[in-house]
């Protein structure tokens, strides 16, 4: 049918082609910016201004009567300037990094391992495995986190009681910093693991089985498939979904905002939660402002590489 | 209802305004009531029964004045009652009554109704206001807020005296009974004595569950320590006062050495960790208001019924019992100032404050100091009498403290919020720095607050 | 059990291959335990949340038992839960703000995606790419600037400022995936519409729609799951709590000083995920297929 539209369309409009097309495009046009507008209303009016005046905010002192003085740096970094001095806010930075790296790393690891558990038990049973593997994705992260939460409550922590019954003593989960930490990657990891895991069995089953094949008559052995085989073939969805998760994992909140509100005194803050705690809660917003622009270059970089790889892979497709 | 300081026109004519502002988000205006609604946001009480008496005593004063009163109740949790006061001020609007914790009247005194006038009455009644209570609603010489009966509490020690008996062989009943009277030992019950009884409870799988964390159970106890030992962080003037302070650093060793003898989580610990660790039966004391009690008599009754209040110990001077105050203000852009002041006239009598205190077993503190002699204290139980030590009272030699006090308002609230005091000693005993190196960082912030103001 | 009668299905004639198929046979087992492994770890908290849900408070508060399991069964948490008029507050709340915000987001980008996929204009591939770059914006990016908006069009504290900022979460990822189905539309069947007379707009309704069903249920999805569970903007604008969606009001109302709500909690909590949790439970195909369509189709 559509060849034969196409077939009509030569056909039927010999005449008076040309001011009917140019009438056309300039229809065209007018509709498709009204049906952009709506985005662009929503793009530029909730995205773009509020950005540029986050970065006018920035600029003001506590009061928002005026700029804020810096010692060392021009007026209006004054905020800037103040956490460039604080150790609390250095503290932030090198959290944030730990907590989105290895939070990200082990999503990536454990969902790849699972996605190649998954592809490798017979299809039939794949979907009702797949389906329970999803469930902590599907769990909105702010309620499933105050599960984990009572989970690790000093006082009747359930997990304690299994490692009681091992004769592993008690963990103080959210009580000394390097647990409290361990504690929020975990839940993170819990969250974001299945969404790794369908991501890549998608790319798993998209690699041809012919490549398996011949290697396999090569002799290949299993390390030797997925190193020359597999990994290459999902090397993009790889990098994507991990530069992705990067990002959200980077600007996590709810998590910290349920598990442990930034303590242990400030070791678990990352950049969103430290934000709220000093914009919202000590109701300091330019300074609040300050440390959630802190995020910007690092999204950026890694909002850099992604758009890279997409348009690389629809190059690919085409 | 002139007794209160409103006539009906004046309910009328401001009810009249917030009908027409409020149609439509206001659902609750009722043909009943003809005064328009006052929208009250109260502290979310932590004695399951004390907001039913808010709500009680809202809809009495309602129904006398013809006023709808729509009660909301904020917890304080997760420090959402910050996020609420500091929304409404943004935002300029919300409840027309609110309730603010310690620091915060003072530090938002810009949008709050001055209330000298209730507060002048209240006082030609009832006297006297407690000296911290007043230090913190007065700003310049005017009250910015009236102090609030429900929800103002102290943390002395309540501890289980079954297992300070066994562990620690203190009798707190015979040193604390439920008499104006000291008994024998009550003068030997020092900080020293404190952090011994600590380190046996703690052998003894039963320790004192303190709060570290950055919540107001934390900051409020280690503020009460401090200020027994003469120590405090910033002066009047909002200068720190870190530097060369023996006094702050003996009670810092002091706070050292008592935080060791904590569970080892106590430094992620919120307001309500120690309550459970009090119901659970694991721990041998804490300091708190009398609501861990009250849920335990609910839930795990033996805990309940070995329960007594001693005071805070003492320091070298005197002995201060962390005081959290929350007040009764009104928004400035409040539409029903007059009826707002009203009711809160109207709680803060003495019938209903004794009301207020009796329906949450004790817990809520009146302000003024003639209203300490309410007989729910040497009544409730079991055990019979335990709370007759929680309220501040002369025999007692004790006096209440506000942590981060005399740093002015707008910089104390900020170490307040952020427990600064709590984090240095944390610093200490998780971080492994030495003494000095966290005085260094606690001036740092200190001084980062200071030109943040 | 399965794993056993899978390698026996396995044809005879790899019967010389023996070492490759006990091979096979050990990738099985190692696979079913990983998996059973997994699913342990990735099922017990919600398990654990059902199991407080259904205990008394004593049974709770009761150290001497195993918390792992239950002795006492009661639904009084769901039934306090339920006859607890706030909590039927925030539910409305959810769904009327997820409801408005689903509804806007599909009308935007459903418009939106068919002009940048189908009517190239000046300035649509860049429009493209700044809208999946907005789709990288974190929302705790700009939470703070937009408490500042919000709060000056006097919509904080209402879940209209919800409706309202919500779309930021959810139209660039719908419109990029609707981009990505509505390009895969072979090109015949628009000039054949052409053709026929159809306008835009029925072109849109009558071929593009009908065709992108299975898109457009996958963007509807993400849309409903992404506000049913948004966190950081209902933390931050709503502190009233006739105003909370569930999200918010279940973390910051229903923990309360009164130590042992646990039952409750967990209760609110699993009822407040359970409409994501059904959608999934009908949706999985749609569900997972929007959920890679982000990365496979871009």
């Amino acid at each position: 049918m559509a060849a034969d539209g196409s077939l009509a369309v030569s056909a039927a409009s010999g005449t008076g082609r040309a001011s009917s097309l140019e009438r056309f495009a300039r229809r065209r046009s007018t509709i498709a910016f009204l049906m952009t507008l709506p985005l662009l209303v929503v793009v530029i009016g909730l995205v773009g201004y509020p950005a540029a005046y986050g970065i006018y905010l920035s600029t003001l002192n506590r009061r928002m009567t005026g700029f804020m003085e810096g010692d060392w740096l021009p007026t209006g970094l004054g905020n800037f300037e103040i956490l460039f001095d604080s150790d609390t806010f250095w503290m932030v930075v090198w959290q944030s990094c730990i907590f989105a790296i290895s939070a990200v790393l082990l999503k990536a690891l454990i969902g790849f391992w699972l996605a190649h558990m998954l592809h490798h038990i017979p299809t039939k049973g794949q979907r009702k495995w797949r389906g329970m593997l999803l469930v902590p994705w599907v769990i909105p992260p702010a309620l499933s986190t105050l599960g984990w939460w009572w989970m690790f409550d000093p006082s009747y922590s359930s997990i304690n009681w299994i490692l009681n019954i091992f004769a592993v003593p008690a963990v103080p989960w959210l009580g000394e910093p390097w647990w409290a930490r361990a504690s929020v990657i975990i839940v993170n990891v819990w969250y974001g693991a299945p969404f790794f895991m369908i991501m890549y069995l998608a790319a798993l089953k998209s690699v041809p089985e012919q490549l398996y094949e011949a290697a396999a008559i090569d002799g290949a052995t299993s390390w030797q498939r997925l190193r020359y085989v597999t990994l290459p073939m999902m090397a993009n969805i790889i990098s994507i979904t991990v530069l992705f998760s990067l990002i959200v994992t980077f600007a996590n909140y709810d998590i910290v905002r349920v598990l442990t509100n930034g303590g242990p005194r400030d070791l678990t803050h990352v950049f969103a939660s430290y934000a709220f705690q000093v914009g919202i809660l000590s109701s300091n917003i330019p300074r609040g402002a300050a440390v959630s622009l802190f995020m910007f270059p690092i999204l950026a970089v890694c909002a850099f590489f992604v758009l890279r790889g997409v348009t690389r892979r629809n190059k690919e497709q085409m | 209802m002139s007794r209160n300081g409103i006539t009906r026109r004046n309910v009328l004519r401001n009810g009249a305004g917030v009908v027409a502002a409020g149609a439509l988000s206001a659902p609750m205006v009722h043909a009943q009531g003809t005064g328009g609604t006052l929208r009250c946001g109260f502290w979310d009480h932590w004695v399951p029964a004390g907001n039913g008496i808010m709500r009680e005593l809202c809809a009495e004063w309602g129904r006398a004045n013809r006023v709808e009163v729509n009660v909301e109740f904020i917890t304080s949790v997760g420090n959402q009652n910050l996020l609420t006061i500091n929304a409404q001020a943004q935002s300029r609007s919300g409840h027309d009554i609110l309730s603010f914790p310690t620091w915060e009247p003072a530090a938002k005194h810009e949008l709050l109704e001055p209330m000298d006038d209730v507060m002048g009455r209240l006082a030609q009644k009832y006297g006297e206001v407690t000296p911290a209570a007043e230090y913190l609603g007065k700003v310049g010489g005017k009250w910015v807020a009236v102090p609030a009966v429900s929800g103002t509490q102290l943390k002395p020690s309540c501890t289980r005296f079954d297992l300070m008996q066994q562990h620690a062989g203190l009798d707190m009943r015979a040193m604390w009974p439920a008499k104006a009277e000291r008994g024998p030992g009550a003068d030997g019950w020092t900080w020293e004595a404190f952090a011994a009884a600590a380190e046996k409870c703690k052998a003894a799988g039963v320790p004192f569950g303190l709060p570290m964390g950055q919540f107001s159970d934390a900051v409020d106890w280690v503020g009460g320590l401090l200020t027994s030992y003469g120590a405090n962080m910033m002066d009047a003037r909002g200068n720190p006062t870190i530097r060369n302070n023996a006094k702050l650093r003996q009670a810092v060793e002091m706070l050292v050495r008592i935080s060791r003898a904590l569970p080892d989580d106590v430094w992620a610990w919120d307001d309500a960790s120690n309550n459970r660790a009090l119901i659970s039966g694991r721990s041998a004391l804490v300091f708190n208001p009398p609501s861990a009690w009250a849920v335990a008599k609910r839930d795990q009754p033996q805990v309940a019924e070995n329960c007594w209040y001693a005071p805070c110990p003492a320091g070298p001077e005197g002995a201060y019992v962390g005081y959290l105050p929350y007040f009764w203000g009104i928004w400035s852009f409040s539409r029903m100032k007059p009826a707002a002041k009203g009711l809160i006239e109207f709680l803060s009598e003495r019938p209903q404050a004794e009301r207020q205190t009796n329906t949450s077993s004790g817990y809520d503190i009146p302000p003024f100091l003639s209203m300490s002699d309410f007989r729910i204290w040497e009544t409730e139980g079991p055990p019979t009498g335990f709370a007759y030590n929680y309220p501040v009272k002369p025999h007692q030699n004790q006096k209440t403290s506000v942590a981060f006090a005399p740093a002015p308002a707008e910089f104390a609230v900020q170490a307040y919020n952020n427990g600064l005091n709590t984090k240095l000693i944390a610093r200490i005993v998780q971080g492994g720095e030495s003494i000095d190196q966290a005085m260094g960082w606690v001036e740092r912030e200190l001084n980062t607050i200071r030109r943040g103001g | 059990m399965s794993a056993t009668t899978a390698s026996r299905d396995v044809p005879g004639i790899y019967h010389k291959a023996g070492s490759l198929r006990s091979e096979r046979r050990w990738a099985m087992w190692w696979a079913y335990v990983s998996l059973i492994v997994a699913a342990i770890i990735f099922l017990a908290p919600p398990f654990y949340m059902l199991l407080t849900s259904f205990k008394t408070n004593a049974e709770i508060a009761d150290h001497s038992l195993n918390p792992w399991w239950i002795r006492a069964p009661t639904i009084e948490h769901y039934a306090a839960i339920l006859s607890n008029p706030i909590f039927i507050r925030f539910f409305i709340n959810s769904v009327i703000v997820t409801g408005c915000v689903v509804v806007l987001t599909m009308v935007i980008s459903v418009l939106a995606a068919f002009a940048l996929a189908r009517m190239r204009f000046w300035g649509s591939q860049v429009l493209a790419t700044g809208v999946f770059l907005t789709y990288l914006v974190p929302d705790t990016l700009l939470f703070i600037p937009l408490y500042q908006i919000v709060g000056g069009l006097g919509l904080l504290n209402s879940i209209w400022g919800l409706v309202l900022v919500y779309p930021t979460l959810t139209v660039p990822f719908c419109t990029w995936i609707m981009i990505g189905y509505f390009a895969s539309i072979p090109k015949e069947l628009d000039e054949a519409a052409l053709i026929d007379g159809a306008n835009w707009m029925q072109m849109l309704m009558k071929i593009f729609v009908p065709v992108a069903m299975p898109g457009i249920i996958a963007a509807t999805i993400f849309a409903f799951t992404v506000s049913w569970a948004a966190f950081v903007y209902p933390t931050a604008f709503v502190t009233t709590a006739e105003q909370m969606p569930l999200t918010i009001g279940v973390v910051s109302q229903l923990v309360r000083g009164d130590t042992f709500a646990w039952g409750q909690i967990m209760a609110g909590a699993l009822m407040a995920a359970l409409p994501p949790v059904i959608i999934y439970a009908f949706l999985m195909d749609y569900y997972i297929a929007g959920l890679t369509a982000g990365a496979t189709k871009g």
